[in-house]
């Protein structure tokens, strides 16, 4: 890598190369049987460079040098054409890291067959527990990933970790009713993946699901499950929680730090070394040691994340959200793991004290949300309706509002945690919400 | 050593896995191409980026189950497709019920691209000065606060390869555009968005079909709509759709639902062949005149044919790749895509519409009292049930038959197969959008169709 650094310093002012090597093995499920086993391996470099606050950038499928080059070359050529950026101020600075999570080995070599017993394990339990239900998706998959971020201000940071994830999809038909596609998955650091959960709690969702309810207009609380709550805050309201739209005023935060904007119950941070988070990284995509930045504590507001880029164009420091993009080989302001922390009952309890209300499993429609302030409509399906305490059929309905006013509704988090692995990594308990306003159809 | 490969080093390593490992089928697809990503936020470019997109995707089918291997490490392929060998062996120690592929002709071809001019012809600062002009129109408008364009070209050669004889090779190419402004007026903040793209017309898309000025027509009309709108009443009202609603109820609600791989387990299972719809709705997935799906053959060399999905109301023909034409004893139809070298092809669409019918819209809208004319979309969903769930970016109110005040922050949502019965007058016009479909992984798709009248069966609000 220094040599190519130092070849590419000839180019530019300031210089990074970023390279990733990637391994991962899938396995995947297709009516009730395993249908692919997969492997998809390889290298991408990603080269960004600036001269004459022009930004440069190449992406190249290798890490040979001598495509690297070709690459480095590339980057120059597209920085001669970009104009220039009076906001740009320089490339991240070294800083002091924390120690490195030991990362499980095991995942580097893990074979197909691993998740293949898995997966056989998992249909054959799921068609045991219900006759009536098919397991019409799933997968099971172990990713293993070296990433290696050098820049000529002396940055130089080897990170290297896996993870391993687990899902299927259940869809059940009895007596004429097909139930919506039932999800439900197991993620972590390590092969030993929950299959049995994974299993018992889709069986269980699916068993709600065949009995159709009808829903109405009504107010009722409402308990948000982690699929759901991932899916709405992704869209919703994380993005607010980017500098970068505090610069061009487009989050509806602005102005808003130190004031509540949830109810008490709502803690929220960014933690790429909580317990459950599946990339414990120490630095971030250009190099920014990473660190716990409290977002929401207690409901009050507690302050912005920013890339390196944008921190230094508004006047602060970076605190390590940078997240590289390998579309686009740029870097925008993205979380590492979100934790939404738990609280004290399970949910069963929290279940059984709700005389009418829903437990909502997933959200359709979450990307039609507006960040800019905060309004959605999504489609709760599934949806399970709640009666004298316990779970009694499923639903379908709308919910249209805002997630700040939706967050001030919150009136207990759950004491069970599960990391969900979507576009941001989330680690969420349930959420009861009061009073929420419903369309039945 | 990896160089840029030849035909003949593909046929080497084909013809060493054909004589050395015991597979049913063996297939290589590979890519070398050249990208350009630009994304211009508020003046500044933050991605200005050259790709260089280099693999193979292997994919075996052994012992009744697939195997799959992407690589971009191209030396020693024979290695690499003994591996998706392996897989494909491991993938099968349990399986009962045997993989089997549906009978195809081999194929040899050269696909030309259809380009007058293909965007790696055009210069970076003529793609530059378009991007930035772009900006310079939407910001004209005060109530504008934030423009973004991300724009993506690519081009090269992408080649397949099949133990059965198939050798396609194309020159493939392709451009995008998508432009997302956020607008403020009166303290309300608004996000409006458009995409354009093409396979088959080139950089002519950009200054012919869609130039500058007709895409900041379309964008500032969708924000302002939103600055202005009211709440709609919620509700079950008669609803116009536009040929950009229709299309991606098209796509989302009922398309998915055609796929051979989901068609399994959805309620179109047990109703191809019956009367799901009136007798004047077809839907049909097929080549469109500048539609983001075209193309001659799929990633398993079968050419592409137009299909009807309904037709008069009837639920006929669904999208097939080989393996479920064989399930279904039906002719493969050309919808097995791959989104890269880094993915196996798996059932997708392509271009999905309703077809035109006979109505102007005046017609549509003249007797509704009280309703909703929606135009476009923000995101959208759906489930196999054909529930569905659609944000709309741009909508209106109509009210004794003209369109009056417009609606913001709002979705439209309902289970479309019960929705269909419901349709009571479709349009003559038509009107096409393009976008990308996430199966797991991207696939260029474009949905449209005429403005249609639904008198029930969508809730809005």
């Amino acid at each position: 890598m220094e040599n190519l650094i130092r070849y590419a310093e000839k180019l530019f002012d300031e210089v990074e190369i970023a390279v990733y090597r990637s391994r991962e093995v899938s396995a995947s499920v297709e009516l009730n049987e395993i249908s692919m086993a997969s492997t998809r391996s390889g290298a991408v470099t990603v080269v960004r460079g600036i001269k004459d606050k022009r930004l440069g950038l190449a992406i190249v499928d290798s890490d040979e040098e001598r495509r690297v080059k070709e690459a480095i070359e590339q980057a120059a050529k597209m920085a001669k054409l970009n104009s220039r950026d009076e906001k740009w101020v320089s490339l991240p600075e070294p800083g002091k890291y924390r120690e490195k999570p030991r990362p499980n080995y095991e995942l580097k070599e893990a074979s197909p067959d691993q998740l293949v017993e898995m997966l056989v394990r998992g249909i054959k339990l799921a068609r045991e527990k219900d006759k009536n239900a098919i397991v019409v998706g799933g997968e099971g998959g172990v990713g293993w990933e070296e990433s290696h971020i050098v820049n000529s201000h002396g940055i130089d940071v080897f990170q290297e970790g896996g993870a391993a994830f687990f899902y299927l999809e259940l869809v059940g038909r009895k007596e004429g009713v097909v139930t919506p596609g039932i999800f439900d998955f197991d993620a972590k650091r390590s092969l030993d993946l929950d299959v049995k959960g994974v299993v018992e709690r889709a069986v269980q969702k699916v068993g709600w699901a065949y009995n159709v309810k009808a829903s109405k207009n009504e107010e009722v609380p409402i308990i948000f499950g982690p699929w759901a709550i991932a899916g709405l805050f992704s869209y919703a309201l994380f993005p607010a929680f980017s500098g970068e739209r505090l610069v061009k005023e487009t989050t509806p935060l602005a102005g808003k730090v130190g004031e509540k904007i949830a109810s008490d119950v709502i803690t929220m941070y960014d933690d790429p070394f909580h317990e459950l988070s599946l990339e414990p990284v120490i630095a971030d995509g250009e190099g920014v040691p990473t660190r716990r930045n409290v977002l929401i504590e207690n409901g009050t507001f507690k302050g912005f994340v920013w890339d390196n880029y944008w921190a230094k164009a508004y006047g602060t420091e970076s605190t390590g959200n940078g997240k590289r993009d390998l579309r686009s080989g740029g870097i925008n302001i993205g979380f590492h793991s979100m934790v939404i922390e738990n609280g004290k009952r399970s949910l069963e309890e929290v279940i059984s004290e709700i005389e009418r209300g829903y437990l909502v499993d997933g959200v359709q429609g979450a990307h039609s949300s507006n960040p800019d302030n905060g309004n959605f409509a999504v489609t709760a399906n599934p949806a399970f309706l709640i009666e004298d305490g316990e779970v009694v059929g499923s639903s379908v309905f709308l919910i249209a509002g805002n997630v700040y006013e939706l967050l001030g509704q919150a009136s207990e988090v759950t004491k069970e945690q599960t990391v969900m692995p979507s576009s941001t990594t989330i680690i969420t308990p349930f959420i009861k919400f009061e009073n929420v306003k419903i369309a039945g159809k | 050593m990896s160089t840029v490969m030849t035909m003949e080093a593909l046929e080497r390593a084909l013809k060493w896995a054909e004589e050395n490992l015991k597979a049913d089928y063996i297939e290589l697809r590979y890519e070398d191409l050249r990208k350009t990503t630009l994304g211009l936020k508020d003046g500044v470019f933050t991605s200005f980026t050259g790709k260089l997109h280099r693999g193979v995707a292997i994919r075996v089918l052994a012992d009744g189950a697939w195997g799959f291997a992407s690589t971009s490490e191209l030396d020693n392929l024979e290695k690499k497709i003994e591996e998706a060998y392996k897989l494909a062996r491991a993938a099968a120690q349990t399986k009962k019920e045997k993989i089997q592929l549906a009978e195809v002709k081999p194929v040899e071809d050269f696909v030309e691209s259809k380009m007058k001019v293909k965007p790696r012809e055009v210069d970076i600062e003529e793609k530059v000065a378009h991007l930035r002009e772009l900006e310079k129109l939407l910001k004209e408008d005060e109530a504008v606060k934030s423009v973004q364009i991300r724009y993506e070209d690519g081009g090269g050669r992408k080649v397949l390869l099949t133990n059965e004889g198939t050798r396609i090779e194309w020159d493939y190419n392709y451009l995008y555009q998508g432009t997302y402004v956020t607008g403020k007026a009166d303290g309300k903040l608004a996000m409006a968005r458009d995409s354009i793209g093409a396979v088959d017309y080139g950089w002519e898309l950009m200054t012919k079909h869609e130039p500058n000025e007709k895409v900041k027509e379309r964008l500032l009309r969708k924000m302002h709509s939103q600055l202005k709108g009211v709440a709609p009443k919620r509700g079950e009202w008669p609803i116009v759709a536009g040929p950009i609603v229709v299309g991606i109820i098209a796509h989302e609600a009922l398309g998915h639902l055609a796929e051979a791989d989901l068609t399994i387990n959805s309620p179109f299972k047990d109703l191809i062949g019956k009367q799901i719809a009136p007798e004047y709705v077809t839907m049909s997935e097929r080549y469109v005149e500048g539609g983001f799906g075209n193309d001659k053959y799929d990633d398993e060399g079968v050419p592409v044919k137009d299909i009807h999905i309904i037709e008069n109301g009837i639920l006929k023909e669904i999208m097939l790749n080989r393996e479920y034409a064989a399930k279904w004893g039906m002719e493969p139809n050309g919808h097995a895509r791959a989104e890269s070298y880094r993915y196996p092809p798996i059932i997708r669409m392509r271009n999905t519409i309703f077809e035109p019918g006979d109505h102007s819209f005046e017609e549509l809208i003249e007797d509704i009292k009280f309703g909703y004319y929606v135009v476009d979309f923000r995101g959208g969903q759906a489930q196999l049930n054909s529930a569905f769930q659609v944000g709309i970016q741009e909508g209106y109110v109509i009210r004794n038959g003209e369109i009056a005040e417009p609606i913001r922050d709002t979705s439209i949502t309902g289970v479309a197969i019960e929705a269909l019965k419901k349709i009571s007058a479709v349009g003559k016009d038509f009107g096409l959008e393009v976008g990308f479909c996430g199966k797991g992984q991207t696939a260029f798709v474009s949905s449209g169709g005429p403005h249609m009248r639904f008198d029930g069966g969508i809730l809005i609000g």
